[in-house]
């Protein structure tokens, strides 16, 4: 895709090419690639295979997790400037979740060959993206841990469940 | 440190488009309000009444016999104990609660489940047994669309938006003049007309339904509408007579609650009356009598299953019979009592409530069966 000055701008703001310099960015971009989503449109399913992670420039996705039958847990919601599908992009493994477009969303995608091709030919930049993407890693580690504490503690208001009973 | 608000979940439900879906927050506290106790079976625990010369009150001793830990239970907490059968909700005993003893005391439920947990006398029960069962026989398609269709009935949400303050002006503008003796005696006035209206009509009721004959597709459409505008007139009255938000409506007199619960019923005592009036006076065999005829038939129909207690159904006159026998739970309790006596896990008994049990299930199948076929019988000599 075109490096436009937009398009620089809003890659500055996303957390993992903070680091990035102008040149390094420039180069990025032209690895990415646009895909829109029309309103509660699905990206992907919970194990789908994939290799790609995804950016949001407009819109918010949905992230959720099939619980039973039809109906699924909302884990987060992913605004602009944030990312997601990162875990197929380095593992290759099926997808965790399920993807779905809450409103009209725009992405931009970086495959796994895209990145690679960044490693070799801008190490820095590459080194940059690993380290603030292990920071991102780290703080959505300590999230799932409040969503299951969060979890525990609804089982247990809604059972009025006396733990503490000898 | 300040209390927590309830946790909540956020839940995305698929609807049967592809892409379609409906998101959901579920907080904690409305599964708390839907869950079931149950105390453990009768054979694991007993209790006596503490005779004492020294305490005002009566009390009561409770013990788990597996584990010989005992509980000392005031009348009230022996009240709700009596009601955590295991298909009982919170909600549900709460109710019970205040219709027993006129007040709410909002303690008194989490401290005793608390207490009863620690001496190990209490389980709990998924909410929905019916649910879970489906779901395991989801495979089967019968299964699936009877899941759909509870699922469908379940999305249905009826409301209403700042209704109280107009209620409130209508009943201060006029809406109280409804509330006289005077309507009171032109309601009876009416009522007797309008039997003797019927009455009258009865005998020629085959030659006045055939009003109907050049225009049946009219008839039915007409008397539906009538009808159904009469239903939403009967909860607007309800409104009238006690105001739209009753959830805190066990806080007023039983009086109150008596009269909120006749006076929406008795619109179609009204409506049933003018209808047989007007068949009387419009032309014999039009299209005009045989509408008021039927309607007039549907309306009091509506009254009698309205304010019948007798037919499995929560409706206004259930409510007036379980609030004057103080029996909150009389459908519930009456339908399990009948599973255990015809699956023979339970024996007949002679008490009060057992009688009470016995009567209403008996009472409510012989109405429906009755009710149906006079239904039936209407139809019969209407078109023969």
């Amino acid at each position: 895709m075109q490096a436009s000055a937009e398009t620089l701008a809003f890659l500055h703001d996303v957390r993992v090419f903070e680091a990035f310099a102008d040149p390094d960015l420039v180069a990025l971009t032209a690895r990415l690639r646009e895909h829109d989503l029309r309103r509660h449109q699905i990206l992907f399913r919970e194990g789908d295979r994939g290799d790609e992670m995804f950016i949001v420039r407009r819109g918010t996705i949905l992230i959720s997790k099939a619980v039973t039958g039809k109906v699924e847990q909302v884990l987060v919601r992913v605004e602009p400037f944030d990312f997601f599908g990162e875990m197929s992009l380095f593992d290759g493994s099926p997808r965790s979740a399920t993807a779905q477009a809450e409103t009209d969303v725009e992405l931009l995608v970086l495959g796994r060959d895209s990145l690679q091709a960044m490693t070799e030919t801008a190490p820095r930049a590459a080194a940059a993206f690993f380290y603030a993407m292990v920071q991102v890693f780290m703080e959505r580690l300590r999230r799932s841990t409040q969503q299951v504490a969060e979890a525990t503690r609804w089982g247990l208001e809604a059972t009025g469940l006396d733990v503490e009973a000898r | 440190m300040p209390r927590p608000s309830p946790a909540k979940f956020e839940l995305l439900v698929r609807r049967d488009g592809e892409d379609d879906f409906e998101l959901r927050q579920v907080a904690s506290v409305i599964g708390y309000l839907n869950s079931r106790p149950r105390r453990l079976d009768q054979a694991s625990y007993e209790i006596s009444e503490l005779r004492s010369r020294v305490a005002l009150t009566p009390g009561f001793i409770l013990k788990n016999r597996t584990t010989d830990r005992f509980l000392l239970l005031s009348a009230q907490e022996r009240f709700l104990w009596d009601q955590m059968d295991g298909s009982t909700s919170l909600q549900e005993i709460a109710t019970a609660y205040v219709l027993k003893y006129g007040e709410f005391d909002f303690e008194i439920i989490p401290s005793l489940l608390h207490k009863l947990q620690r001496a190990q006398l209490l389980t709990f029960e998924p909410t929905s047994r019916l649910r879970a069962a489906l779901a395991r026989n989801r495979g089967r398609v019968i299964v699936k669309a009877l899941e759909l269709a509870l699922t469908g009935l379940e999305r249905i949400r009826i409301s209403s938006h700042n209704v109280q303050p107009f209620f409130q002006a209508l009943y201060r503008y006029g809406g109280f003049l409804l509330f006289t003796p005077i309507a009171a005696i032109a309601c009876a006035v009416l009522a007797v007309l309008g039997a003797v209206a019927a009455f009258v009509l009865f005998h020629d009721l085959r030659d006045m339904l055939e009003g109907f004959g050049g225009h049946a597709l009219r008839g039915i459409l007409t008397v539906k509408l009538v009808f159904f505008a009469s239903v939403a007139l009967h909860q607007f009255v309800h409104g009238l007579a006690f105001y739209i938000d009753v959830t805190d409506i066990f806080m007023a007199t039983r009086r109150a609650r008596v009269i909120t619960a006749v006076t929406g019923a008795l619109v179609h005592l009204v409506l049933g009356a003018i209808a047989f009036i007007v068949a009387a006076q419009a032309p014999a065999g039009s299209f005009t009598q045989a509408f008021a005829a039927a309607s007039g038939i549907i309306q009091w129909q509506a009254l009698v299953v309205a304010l019948y207690p007798f037919c499995f159904i929560e409706m206004d006159g259930y409510h007036v019979l379980v609030d004057v026998l103080g029996v909150p739970t009389l459908k519930s309790d009456a339908i399990a009592y009948t599973k255990r006596l015809l699956s023979g896990a339970g024996r007949m008994r002679q008490g009060r409530e057992e009688l009470l049990w016995i009567a209403y299930v008996v009472l409510s199948t012989l109405s429906v069966a009755s009710f149906i076929a006079f239904n039936v019988w209407i139809i019969f000599s209407a078109t023969h």
